[in-house]
């Protein structure tokens, strides 16, 4: 027996991480009842295996002026959603081992300045007496107070759940296998749940798949540069109260945040290219983990770790997100390639997709966004 | 210039030592790892030797079998934990005699298990504790656990350490079998021939409760812990045959301590890190590796014996850990030759403890309704905090496996790692979503395997390339 079922909606939103799960959710608000297909659960790839930073400093140019925006939906979402996503705006702090570094960040400093941009230039005495938990590797830093982090356990499922009372369909465990175009148009999603196959009858899809959207565009014909990249963080026990900001050092090739209760997160960051779709921990990347966060926070020379997952991020060639349409392909949207800034960047970009799919057009400019921009 | 180690042997009990000295030998270079000072493991510590003052059986043998392990020219890294794995066949190791990480060309598996703990109201104070937390507080401490010990759980290794208790001076106010082994033993009778030594144990365990008058109850268990700031008593009732308590049989008894003996569960982690395929197996104590005849796991020159493959007994480890010892050095080429035909000569032996194994099995697996004990306020995750309530919240969102449900409420991401508490979390989300385990899932274990503190793991690939200099 392979009956097929068929049912429709007036968006299918392929993939349940932070750019899917906000779009359903502020489609929800402004009327729109999508149907999210999610492969796996909400939130169980990078947008939930991640540093849980929400940082506006250190973007591309491109992105800062959507972090700045997104960091104001994720204040609001601190209230709205109905459940704790423990956000929390403790600062970020990049931090630097040598004046090329600084220069570097003084250089960035005043363009995010120019964009209006609240930043800081700590010198080392500034450094160590704004954050005396830093180790005495750092010659000082760059600060943005309104930056922060949230529980990315939390945050991405939190959006969906939000949108699934507010009306939208969410399917999990059900992965989208074809999207069906007929006379230059989508008319439907083929899926596939544990119980079978079905259709899902509908005029218009966002494509918010993460490193798996190449896989399923190329079935359309377009060709989405995309490589998977594994990322890992590692856990400590549970710590009396130690920092607040989210700190990095690309110069250590480390990140951590503390969580709320305690524990301490400490994560790869800098150039390490491990480009696979594997999800096990390598030894190697502990090895280098322990050692930055070492250098980076003497104090957790002598705890203990207790857990570390892996995650696999989605890069684009130049590390800057696709929002865009394929000319022949009407209705279709491709959200994906957040290169890691996916988490920060999720509110928003659900909150502009919502707009360009309701009113015709976002309230803030996408051309730089692009899948053209590829093709040159 | 010290030759490459060919076999890293990780777990010094009795399938550990019977495969290191095996593989050793056979000609192969051998390390025994075991995260304890003393090899022997769990069983060859038994307590009560301590206070007979004499060797008993067991000692003699698990002596005399380290005595014949050290002539046969065996590494010896003690205190030493086996924190992280990768399917290269790469152990990463914490312990100052051994190397901080290790590629050999085989690895022998026998982790042995971790107990089984059981949620009940109470279960969480102080005075309820495992029975080989009992165990070890008469070993290393010479103390009891309490004045009026109440032990509640299955299997003969309740009456050993109740005689135990007894012999060292506590008054063991009952203990209570779940398992009806009265109406279901006597089909099984035919397994004990030829485990005489098991015989003996057992009645003379059992001659000294009835000399003590220590009552005995089978289908019978625990229902709460009840006191204030300590254990005072405890709920017991009836079970019926699915291990349900049965309503209306409750009755109270008075005690201080309560010793859990709900069994044991195989520990996997490192077979699962290494490659390992894994299969459901309830009768065996849960997910154990999947083993071709030479006891090779599915990766390639990974064997895995004893308890820690599958819940069996000292007995069975022993000589599983021979098959195992004799097969990897074979595949490494000693004594290649000769390996098949000693392999056969212990079939005779594998065959019968493997019966005792299913005989075991069918008796003292626990039924189900051992899982059903906790309420809403009950803690599933004592690290954590989590209560049943709260893993019933987060299926009312939408979670319905293991790592979900450890996403959303930290169940399972404390300091115990999951040992004490993944289970019980695994047992409530199954009943709450009406599915099966396997369904749940399980959560993919990652390195550390234990808590480890960033010295030793800032320094594995130093470790590996000095390893590959020699």
């Amino acid at each position: 027996m392979n009956t097929q079922r068929k049912v429709n909606a007036p968006v299918v939103i392929i993939g349940g991480g932070i750019v899917g799960c906000a779009t359903a959710y502020y489609l929800a608000q402004a009327g729109v009842q999508a149907t999210l297909l999610e492969k796996s659960v909400l939130g169980n790839e990078a947008s939930g295996r991640n540093g849980g930073g929400v940082r506006q400093q250190c973007r591309d140019r491109r992105e800062r002026a959507l972090a700045m925006a997104s960091v104001k939906l994720w204040v609001a979402l601190r209230t709205k959603l109905g459940f704790d996503i423990e956000y929390n705006q403790g600062g970020n702090i990049r931090m630097a081992t040598t004046e090329q570094r600084m220069d570097d960040l003084r250089r960035e400093s005043e363009e995010e300045l120019q964009d209006g941009l609240a930043v800081e230039m700590w010198d080392r005495e500034t450094l160590r007496r704004r954050a005396p938990y830093l180790g005495e590797v750092f010659i000082g830093g760059k600060y943005c107070a309104t930056d922060g982090t949230a529980n990315p356990l939390l945050a991405p499922r939190a959006l969906g759940w939000a949108a699934k009372r507010l009306g939208a369909t969410i399917m999990p465990r059900t992965e989208a296998l074809h999207v069906q175009v007929q006379a230059g148009h989508v008319t439907a999603v083929i899926a596939k749940d544990p119980t079978g196959e079905l259709v899902i009858e509908t005029p218009r899809v966002i494509h918010a798949g993460g490193p798996w959207t190449p896989q399923l565009a190329q079935t359309l014909g377009v060709t989405v540069p995309i490589v998977p990249t594994r990322s890992v963080v590692a856990v400590t026990q549970r710590l009396p109260h130690l920092f607040d900001e989210f700190i990095s050092s690309h110069d250590l090739g480390v990140y951590a945040r503390q969580a709320r209760e305690g524990h301490v997160h400490v994560g790869g960051a800098g150039a390490e290219h491990d480009d696979t779709f594997d999800q096990t921990t390598p030894l190697g990347t502990i090895e280098k983990i322990a050692r930055g966060a070492a250098g980076m926070i003497p104090a957790l020379r002598h705890v203990n770790f207790l857990r570390t997952w892996a995650g696999t991020i989605e890069n684009t060639p130049d590390k800057v997100a696709i929002m865009d349409t394929v000319d022949g392909i009407g209705g279709y949207i491709i959200a994906a390639g957040f290169s890691g800034h996916g988490f920060c960047l999720g509110p928003i970009a659900g909150k502009l997709l919502t707009e360009w799919l309701v009113e015709g057009e976002a309230s803030m400019p996408l051309e730089q966004f692009r899948l053209t921009r590829f093709q040159k | 210039m010290t030759e490459p180690i060919e076999i890293v042997v990780v777990g010094a009990g009795p399938g550990g030592l019977s495969a290191a000295l095996a593989a050793a030998q056979a000609g192969a270079r051998v390390a025994l790892v075991d995260n304890n000072r003393q090899p022997g493991g769990q069983y060859f510590r038994q307590p009560a030797r301590e206070f007979r003052g004499a060797a008993s059986p067991h000692q003699r043998q698990g002596a005399d079998l380290w005595q014949r392990v050290q002539a046969a020219g065996v590494h010896w890294w003690a205190e030493t934990t086996a924190w992280g794995a990768a399917e290269t066949r790469v152990l990463t190791l914490a312990g100052n005699h051994a190397p901080s990480s290790i590629q050999p060309p085989a690895i022998i598996l026998a982790t042995g298990t971790y107990e089984r703990t059981v949620a009940f109201p109470g279960w969480t104070l102080p005075g309820v504790m495992t029975a080989g937390a009992a165990q070890t507080l008469l070993k290393e401490q010479h103390l009891l656990p309490g004045k009026k010990i109440l032990l509640v759980g299955t299997g003969p290794l309740q009456l050993v350490l109740a005689a135990e208790l007894v012999r060292a001076g506590a008054h063991v106010v009952a203990v209570l079998e779940g398992a009806p082994i009265f109406q279901k033993g006597a089909a099984h009778l035919g397994s004990l021939w030829g485990q005489w030594e098991r015989v003996v144990e057992g009645a003379s365990s059992w001659l000294t409760l009835a000399s003590h008058a220590v009552p005995y109850r089978t289908s019978w268990g625990i229902v709460a812990a009840n006191g204030n700031r300590q254990v005072a008593g405890a709920t017991i009732a009836r079970l019926d045959a699915a291990w349900q308590p049965v309503a209306g049989s409750e009755e109270q008894i008075a005690c201080d301590t309560i010793c859990l003996g709900y069994g044991f569960i195989p520990f996997t982690a490192l077979a699962q890190l290494l490659g390992a395929q894994m299969t459901w197996q309830p009768e065996l104590g849960g997910d154990v590796p999947t083993r071709d005849a030479n006891l090779q796991t599915s990766a390639p020159g990974v064997y895995a014996v004893g308890d820690g493959a599958g819940i069996g007994g000292a007995a069975l480890a022993q000589v599983e850990g021979e098959i195992a010892g004799i097969a990897a050095a074979a595949q490494l080429g000693h004594h290649a030759d000769t390996a098949a035909q000693k392999i056969q000569a212990l079939l005779p032996r594998l065959t019968r403890e493997r019966q005792f194994q299913k005989m075991y099995a069918a008796l003292f697996t626990p039924g189900a309704g051992l899982d059903t004990l906790a309420r809403d306020e009950t803690i599933l995750c004592r690290c954590e905090e989590i209560t049943q309530a709260d893993v019933r919240r987060a299926i009312a969102l939408g979670a319905n496996s293991a790592g979900e449900v450890k996403s959303i409420t930290r169940g399972g991401m404390g300091d115990c790692q999951g040992r004490m508490c993944s289970h019980l979390l695994a047992h409530a989300i199954a009943r709450e979503t009406q599915q099966t385990l396997a369904q749940v899932g399980r959560v993919r274990p990652r390195p550390p395997l234990f808590p480890t503190p960033i010295p030793v793991l800032g320094q594995v690939q130093a470790a590996r390339a000095e390893e590959s200099l020699r």
